[in-house]
């Protein structure tokens, strides 16, 4: 796909994945950050499922410009096929206009995935999150940017664009997403290893076949102790494991939506 | 001088694409090079990187973050669970991975390891460079070249540091079952032995009703399992030289030692060529496994055609053939080319067939004492390049 053929797509995608969210208002989370993202969002996926939601999530590496409303759409890409690109283009205008709103509330769970400075304005520009989750600044995906701190502004612009309800969810660990606090007026989560985290890991065992946690959730009025355990390995693990624990608690299904699924 | 190196030979597999060369008009089934190009979506990917200008510093030594965190997701899909930033290397290559966990694992009171015969060629050397003893445990032909595991429970001894799987076996096409995967990590459990798990060739599996299993989805071996992989041959990627290794933090740990000083970190071009491969390519790679199912029936077809002089058995996987030599004609001296001084039947006839009818094999030799009799073809050539190598072949024995 040529420079110029990209940007025409690139605009109507836009548009077209403006027109859906306005039109079926699924409640977007945006998970953002230099590492971790992926493991979060499938957290969060199966916490939202274990709650009977109607999840999506961006499919793989659908997080950046044209992903991103592709994802929203819920289409796939046309990689370097003209006409496939044109045959997405038209699918994308029967998914804008004419989608029907799901009878249970939806929940979309995207990836956001930035590389330099301006992206961040351009992937607002298509999505206003409710829930905003964010994990590291890293040196390792600087690429663009001066410095870490510039990575921090970024994120920052995406939790200024919250509505008065909506949630922030950060990890604790991280100054630089800490500091991120102090610019929102919105209701915060954090999780972590570090004392004074919502939810905050008191203690890991490796174990031949995963690993074990034992978790202190002080957001809640009474502290409370949970043990889980991961069958997988790392501390990006522990991390989603958190965030799965932060979203079930902060989402319940509401009683209209409950009785309607039980209706089919 | 050269003490240390005297020993190592160069592969025979090289040694025949050098006399090749020397040979004008030459067909070769030698070298497992795929016929095809490298896919579109990871050369872009490649000139992206270069162009952003990410490309000419070292990476960190274990890799690219982002690469192996593209490892770990590709991992999880098979049910192998590795923490990308203390479990994963990025290496280049299969062989230096390899290399590097021999070194970490071989000292003055292990030094012994098994590999089985006929295997990849180039373990016995990779074994040697690390300063180890290679122990061949033959594999049964009879038995479709399954493991001999009266012999393999004999050769085990306090000396022995490892034992190496290549699964898919490269020149076989065997593809070990679980049950005899599981009797090997039993059989090194008890004698806390490694076990580097080579599995190159582990997408191109021509029989529906063979299922893969690798010993690194067993969790509770993840300390005696060592994973090598590789881009090269799944994804067309030889030249770009690059793979990657994982095991339990503990092991991974010392090897990075070993891989930082031998290559201080894989090619960064080839590790974002990498990400998009193992995110973007799966389409290209049943497309290629396609393309060798119909390239293994077609060498079939042919040797069939030569019942008097090749028996075979037919591939499971990866893209070689290992047929036994029946019978053949003796080299007629003086050559042109300059044979290699091991004189084995298998080497005489790869030599013969190099000299008069212009086709590279490799001698089955090369594979372990057990190859002996037998060459190694590769059908990841082209079907032109078969049909011809094949043609030339009929008529050498048709002279």
């Amino acid at each position: 796909m040529n420079n110029f053929f990209k940007k025409i797509v690139q605009f109507i995608l836009k548009w077209f994945a403006k027109v859906y969210l306005w039109r079926i208002k699924p409640h977007i989370i945006v998970i953002a950050g230099t590492t971790g993202r992926h493991w979060i969002k499938e957290a969060v996926k199966e916490a939202l499922e274990e709650k009977n939601f109607l999840v999506r999530v961006n499919k793989k590496n659908f997080n950046a410009e044209i992903g991103l409303p592709l994802s929203i759409l819920d289409l796939a890409s046309g990689e370097g096929s003209f006409w496939r690109w044109l045959d997405i283009l038209w699918q994308a205008v029967k998914k804008a206009f004419r989608s029907k709103p799901p009878v249970l509330k939806e929940f979309l769970v995207l990836e956001m995935a930035i590389d330099h400075p301006d992206n961040m304005n351009y992937l607002l520009s298509i999505v206003k999150p409710q829930t905003v989750i964010l994990t590291t600044i890293t040196m390792i995906y600087q690429e663009n940017f001066e410095n870490l701190d510039e990575i921090a502004n970024e994120y920052q612009k995406l939790i200024k664009v919250l509505s008065w309800n909506g949630l922030v969810i950060l990890n604790f660990d991280d100054e630089r997403i800490k500091n991120l606090t102090k610019f929102s007026n919105n209701k915060i989560i954090t999780y972590g290893f570090k004392e004074g985290a919502d939810f905050w890991v008191k203690e890991v065992k490796k174990l031949i076949d995963g690993q074990e946690l034992k978790l202190q959730i002080n957001y809640s009025k009474n502290k409370e102790i949970r043990s889980l355990k991961i069958n997988r390995f790392g501390n990006h693990h522990i991390y989603a494991a958190l965030a799965k624990e932060v979203i079930k608690e902060s989402f319940k299904i509401s009683a209209p939506d409950f009785f309607r699924q039980i209706r089919g | 001088m050269f003490l240390r190196t005297k020993n190592i030979k160069l592969s025979p597999i090289k040694q025949m694409e050098l006399l090749a060369a020397k040979i004008p008009d030459v067909v070769s089934l030698a070298q497992g090079i795929p016929s095809f190009d490298t896919p579109d979506v990871v050369k872009k990917a490649a000139i992206k990187a270069l162009n952003r200008g990410v490309v000419a510093k070292y990476s960190l030594t274990y890799g690219l973050p982002e690469l192996r965190e593209t490892i770990e997701q590709k991992l999880a899909e098979s049910e192998m669970y590795y923490d990308f930033e203390k479990e994963i290397i990025a290496t280049a290559g299969s062989i230096e991975a390899i290399t590097a966990s021999l070194i970490s694992i071989i000292n003055s009171k292990k030094d012994e390891v098994i590999l089985f015969s006929p295997s990849y060629a180039s373990y016995c050397e990779a074994i040697k460079v690390a300063a180890g003893r290679p122990i061949f445990v033959n594999l049964i032909e009879a038995d479709g070249w399954r493991i001999d595991f009266k012999n393999l429970a004999r050769r085990i001894n306090n000396r022995t540091a490892a034992i190496i799987i290549c699964n898919p076996n490269n020149p076989t096409g065997t593809i070990f079952p679980k049950e005899d995967l599981l009797k090997i990590a039993e059989l090194a459990w008890k004698r806390k032995i490694f076990i580097i798990c080579d599995e190159v060739y582990k997408n191109f599996i021509y029989d529906n009703e063979v299922t893969f299993f690798s010993l690194a989805q067993i969790p509770q071996l993840r300390k005696i399992v060592i994973r090598v992989f590789s881009l090269s041959k799944i994804y067309a990627m030889t030249g770009w030289r690059i793979g990657f290794l994982h095991s339990d933090e503990e092991n991974v740990s010392e090897i990075v030692k070993v891989h930082d000083s031998l290559v201080t970190c894989s090619p960064v071009i080839s590790q974002y060529a990498a990400i998009s491969a193992l995110d973007f390519a799966d389409k290209e790679i049943e497309e290629f496994r396609q393309k060798y199912q119909e390239r293994r029936d077609l060498i079939c077809r042919h040797l069939d055609d030569l019942p008097e002089f090749f028996s075979y058995q037919k591939p499971q996987g990866a893209y070689f053939i290992f047929p036994k030599i029946i019978q053949y004609k003796e080299v007629r001296p003086p050559m042109e080319v300059e044979p290699p001084k091991i004189k084995s039947a298998s080497w005489r006839f790869a030599i013969d067939l190099l000299k008069k009818a212009r086709v590279a094999v490799v001698p089955g030799l090369a594979f372990g004492p057990s190859g002996e009799g037998h060459i190694r073809m590769s059908f990841g050539r082209s079907e032109k390049d078969i049909n011809e190598a094949m043609r030339r072949i009929k008529e050498y024995f048709n002279e």
